[in-house]
């Protein structure tokens, strides 16, 4: 019975010892503008009191499922094809690690632009910033199946689309999985710069609307735990994914 | 692959759930197509900031909405001007209201911007912390200034009046930073003195620790900031809806002029649910001192803009002469001869 409730128990205790010392903190160190834990949960129930809690988790909701889910349907197809056939790899490999580091900030402008002040743009940003770790994890997926399963597979005279899909698409699929992990915390992560641009919903809209409108730092922070408790369902939910046989088989977990 | 199947239906079934959600509570299943060419503009859209200065923009629509029922124009808000200098410069955003500045350069960079009337006159200050010991722009020297943006008039202000005493932007240290950033650079004394639109510098100076330096109307009389800008399509498919903005516009600054009630009415009500304020800091700036930002004489006259034009120039922040007529359209407020204030006594 101890290690069922153990898994929750540990955690719990940490995040309680936090709490008790960003409180110590902000009252001894009594900062005006930095709000204590109740401050925050006061400006939480405050939100559900006006409606807009649920309204804004869901607009973010579904900015980040769209353009993540984008980014998957051509990131992933993508990747494989680069992985694979050699010199598409040299020929767009280059392009795509200059076009990489750059952060979504910087391409507010060009949403905009194309875009205009709908949710597209976000949605559009969101897309930029989950592709390419999804497709730089598949493209290294396929680079480093071993080969022994490929020419074990040549020597049963397996070709072809089966293939890959015997062969191929499941050696890759522990390793996508992880890019896919990283790409949706990364997803969750843009949310806040993506709508910046004059949405008017979402979690990310409200901490910087919080912000401007002068010194609701505790909203600010309410935002910004929303966002990280929504990302922990978030990962919790993909590392499920990874206890799938199909891919637990990659990763050799205890 | 019966189970990979399994999952993708259950991820899309999920997401199609967020999407039905999503269109029901943020944006309305009639509201679909929102971009440019999607459906008919039956509204038209004018951007503001959350700032004092753009008040009469949110006013407007909420007065048309209490006595007619609809409004024909849909106020967006913005969180910065870069935002709203890309959204119009792309042809989304109609109409905004927009440093003044910033509009003639843009003009100069050959976007199709017209001025066709003003925000407000006054409103902004310079504001110091209380314990330092400036007080004048003598003792700015060496010291570092924060302002909005350098296309604003709150640059060109404290150009004027560094050079009216003898003394050069080389001799401040000039910093961009966003308006609401300002009262807490100045609580920490990040920086020695912080210049905006209100109610920023009303903010430090209600939450103690900001002093006014120089109000704007002692360096540059009848000071503007912020203008009422549309693009040169919306002029040309539309005039009567540029029109009747401008009349509105100009009706709710005299409505805001009749006196204080109106104007705490005002902060009670855009406050929260237009710019998402605190109301007190609102009623702090529309009544200490009364005069401290007035919604009168918005119309576009020759004058206050080459005097602007002149100082950018000087101060280097356009690059040569624009001419008058090539950024403002002045037949709209030219049109509006007796204004007349909205007859509404405010919610009951």
């Amino acid at each position: 019975m101890k290690s069922r409730f153990e898994p929750i128990l540990w955690p719990l205790l940490v995040a309680a010892l936090f709490i008790l010392f960003w409180h110590l903190a902000v009252v001894i160190s009594g900062s005006h503008i930095f709000p204590r834990p109740t401050q925050v949960v006061a400006g939480m129930v405050e939100l559900i009191k006006k409606g807009v809690l649920f309204k804004y988790i869901i607009a973010s909701l579904f900015r980040v499922s769209a353009g993540f889910l984008l980014a998957l349907c051509i990131g992933i197809p993508l990747g494989l094809l680069l992985g694979w056939f050699s010199r598409a790899f040299q020929a767009f490999n280059p392009a795509i690690q200059v076009l990489r580091p750059i952060s979504p900030i910087a391409w507010i402008p060009v949403a905009i632009l194309w875009f205009g002040v709908s949710d597209l743009a976000p949605i559009f940003l969101i897309f930029l910033a989950s592709l390419f770790p999804i497709m730089t994890a598949s493209i290294a997926a396929v680079q480093n199946i071993q080969v022994p399963y490929l020419r074990a597979a040549q020597n049963f005279g397996v070709t072809g689309m089966a293939l890959f899909e015997k062969i191929i698409f499941p050696a890759a699929l522990p390793q996508i999985i992880t890019g896919v992990r990283i790409a949706l915390g990364v997803a969750w992560l843009v949310v806040v710069a993506a709508e910046m641009i004059a949405v008017n919903s979402g979690l990310g809209y409200l901490i910087i609307d919080a912000r401007n409108a002068g010194m609701r730092y505790d909203l600010v922070v309410a935002g910004m735990v929303l966002i990280g408790l929504i990302g922990l369902t978030l990962d919790f939910l993909i590392r499920r994914l990874e206890r799938l046989e199909e891919i637990r088989w990659g990763f050799n977990q205890r | 692959m019966l189970k990979g199947m399994r999952i993708i239906l259950c991820v899309l079934g999920g997401f199609l759930t967020i999407t039905l959600l999503h269109l029901w509570l943020n944006i309305g299943f009639d509201q679909l197509g929102l971009t440019r060419g999607g459906k008919k503009e039956t509204t038209f859209r004018v951007g503001y900031l959350p700032v004092t200065c753009h008040l009469t923009c949110p006013v407007t629509h909420w007065i048309n909405k209490n006595m007619g029922g609809e409004s024909i124009y849909e106020p967006v808000r913005f969180s910065g001007f870069p935002e709203v200098k890309e959204a119009f410069a792309s042809g989304y955003l109609p109409g905004t209201f927009m440093l003044a500045p910033m509009a003639m350069a843009l003009r100069q960079q050959g976007v199709p911007i017209k001025i066709v009337y003003l925000g407000h006159r006054d409103g902004t200050a310079i504001m110091v912390h209380k314990d330092s010991g400036i007080y004048s722009f003598k003792d700015l020297k060496g010291k570092t200034i924060a302002v909005p943006n350098r296309f604003s008039n709150q640059f060109l202000m404290i150009y004027k009046g560094l050079r009216d005493q003898g003394l050069s932007p080389k001799d401040v240290k000039i910093l961009e930073m966003p308006p609401p950033d300002m009262p807490a650079a100045l609580y920490t004394k990040s920086v020695d003195a912080i210049s905006s639109g209100e109610p920023w510098m009303a903010k430090s100076e209600m939450e103690g620790y900001g002093r006014v330096l120089y109000q704007a109307k002692e360096i540059w009389p009848n000071f503007i900031s912020c203008v009422l800008v549309v693009h040169e399509r919306a002029i040309k498919e539309n005039p009567e809806w540029v029109e009747k903005l401008v009349e509105g516009i100009g009706r709710s600054g005299k409505w805001l002029e009749v006196g204080t009630e109106h104007r705490m009415k005002t902060a009670e009500t855009v406050a929260k649910d237009y710019y998402n304020q605190d109301p007190k800091l609102l009623r702090y700036v529309l009544s200490t001192p009364p005069d401290r930002v007035t919604y009168a004489n918005l119309a576009l006259l020759r004058k206050d803009f080459e005097e602007i034009e002149k100082l950018a120039i000087e101060a280097g922040i356009i690059n040569g002469p624009v001419g008058f007529e090539e950024y403002t359209d002045t037949r709209f407020s030219d049109r509006l001869q007796v204004i007349k204030p909205y007859e509404w006594e405010g919610p009951q």
